[in-house]
């Protein structure tokens, strides 16, 4: 019983948060290999949703269409709030 | 360079020598001499996969931006189509040193130094309009014919040439010639009439080598748009907003040669999906961009067929006689004009009565009395076509009056019983990379003569 006598807090990410990162970071590799600027690449598709914006390297393409563009962007935000905002 | 024929004016019929991805590709000499026609012995139900070549549409603006560059330009996933050649050959007669590799293109704009556009070349092909914004955009001037392409009503350049003038240039039409002249292009607002696809592409090509910002609003919002806008990024220029309807560009002084892959082709993919319904057949398109076929896979999943997603690819399958729907073609993202033509050839043998409305073009319904040759029922009011679904379509000789009628045609010839005599085959070359090679591999009996 000893290892559970105290409480600890675990800061457990949902798959979907860690799926959203993970995404957004590989298709922002694959945007940088091909000699995209990855971040004016991903702002065009978010703001139009036209996949064309995203590179078919590295299955970029497919990948970025398994989760909405609003999932992006709240992911963004919230990235952008922990780096920046009060804490 | 090939010599012009006497006869007729124009250069010598295409030749096809073979690469490594097709059993076809096009030499360096366009031409459209020769009235080929497709055998088609219908009735076989299409299966297998299809790869979906680059877009026409894209090909022909990206091809033309490559003079922008002051170093050397390669675009991949090029179709190996007719309106590349044509185009790649009025490069050369401009004086840039052009060089396809398979289903590449290396454009090196060095010895490019004519704002001149050949006629005989220019007339063949709408897109050339595109000329007209480049040549502006490097030397301040440009003389270009007014554009050829299929005879499907009226496409006036009046968006075009009022953009051009918005910028700072000089307009002037003068027998037949697009006359354009500016000592500065200097970025505007532009608020177009109409959300024209040619206008919103030459206005971006003139804008991105302008002095400072030009903002176009109801901009066509179409994938090739957004093509060209990424490739003018690689090269230097700062384009924002394509695919919405107000787009900025901020133009550059010098932009550099980049590599650019073309994406594919959604009006190929479109019509491979209508002879997958129209055969009651089963295919996967590879090589495709899911979302921009939307509007065609809500329409034909609409009519009963199945269409998913695989991938970077589209499944369709239709096992039953399809349903009859009701269709208007509106400007991207609502139903394209160019899917119009093929979507009737399949509703030409649905279950009931569908109504297609064409609301883009003046004159795109004149292939129905080819339709009605092989047993079509359907009545044209205006710009609408009443289909009355039959049982089955019989095998005629028909002739193609453009390019995506032929592609209809085609489509009915694939379906009907016996055979089809698709006449004017230069017309479907001018956007249908192998057409019959490919149709081959998914089970078709289909043959070109010349």
């Amino acid at each position: 019983m000893g290892e559970f006598e105290e409480t600890r807090f675990f800061k457990v990410k949902t798959e979907k948060q860690n799926t959203a990162r993970e995404i957004i970071l590989e298709v922002y590799r694959a945007l940088k290999e091909k000699g995209h600027n990855p971040v004016s690449q991903i702002a065009g598709y978010l703001i139009s949703g036209d996949p064309t914006y995203i590179t078919s390297h590295r299955n970029a393409r497919s990948l970025v269409r398994q989760i909405e563009r609003d999932e992006i962007l709240e992911e963004l935000v919230r990235a952008y709030v922990e780096q920046y905002g009060d804490k | 360079m090939a010599k012009i024929s006497r006869r007729s004016g124009r250069y010598p019929a295409l030749r096809w020598r073979k690469t490594r991805h097709s059993n076809r590709a096009v030499t360096e000499e366009p031409g459209d001499d020769s009235m080929g026609t497709f055998v088609i012995e219908g009735g076989r139900k299409l299966s297998g996969t299809v790869w979906i070549s680059g877009s026409k549409n894209s090909s022909v603006a990206l091809i033309p931006a490559c003079l922008l560059a002051d170093g050397t330009s390669r675009l991949e996933n090029l179709a190996l189509i007719r309106d590349v050649q044509v185009f790649a050959r009025i490069l050369k007669d401009l004086g840039a040193n052009v060089d396809f590799q398979g289903h590449s293109i290396t454009i090196a704009p060095n010895g490019f130094s004519s704002w001149k556009a050949p006629y005989d070349l220019v007339k063949q092909l709408r897109a050339s309009y595109y000329l007209m914004g480049v040549l502006l955009a490097k030397f301040g001037r440009a003389e270009v014919g007014l554009p050829g392409g299929c005879d499907i009503g009226p496409r006036p350049i009046d968006q075009h040439l009022k953009g051009f003038k918005a910028l700072g240039a000089e307009v002037r039409v003068e027998g037949g010639v697009v006359k354009l002249r500016a000592r500065l292009l200097k970025g505007t607002s532009i608020y177009l009439d109409i959300p024209s696809v040619g206008a919103t592409i030459n206005i971006m090509l003139a804008a991105s080598r302008a002095e400072g910002t030009t903002i176009i609003e109801n901009a066509a919002k179409e994938p090739h748009v957004v093509d060209l806008a990424n490739f003018l990024n690689a090269m230097g220029a700062k384009v924002l907003g394509a695919g919405t309807d107000v787009i900025k560009v901020r133009g550059t002084k010098s932009m550099k040669g980049a590599t650019h892959s073309v994406v594919p082709d959604d009006m190929e993919a479109a019509t491979y999906m209508m002879a997958a319904v129209a055969t009651r057949g089963n295919v996967l398109l590879r090589n495709v961009i899911p979302r921009h076929l939307e509007p065609v896979s809500a329409k034909l999943r609409e009519a009963g067929a199945t269409v998913k997603e695989e991938g970077d690819g589209i499944r369709v399958i239709c096992n039953d006689r399809p349903r009859a729907v009701n269709v208007k073609t509106l400007p991207y993202p609502g139903f394209p004009t160019d899917a119009q033509q093929p979507l009737v050839a399949v509703m030409a043998t649905a279950e009931g009565t569908s109504v297609v409305q064409e609301s883009v073009y003046d004159n795109r319904l004149g292939y129905v009395s080819e339709l009605i040759k092989m047993g079509a029922h359907i009545k044209v009011e205006g710009r609408t076509a009443i289909v009355e679904g039959v049982p089955y379509l019989v095998g005629a000789p028909v002739k193609a009056n453009d390019l995506r009628a032929g592609a209809a045609l085609v489509v009915a010839g694939l379906s009907a019983r016996g055979r089809t005599e698709v006449h004017g085959t230069e017309l479907i070359d001018r956007g249908y990379e192998s057409m019959e090679e490919k149709l081959s591999s998914l089970g078709a009996s289909i043959r070109r003569e010349e």
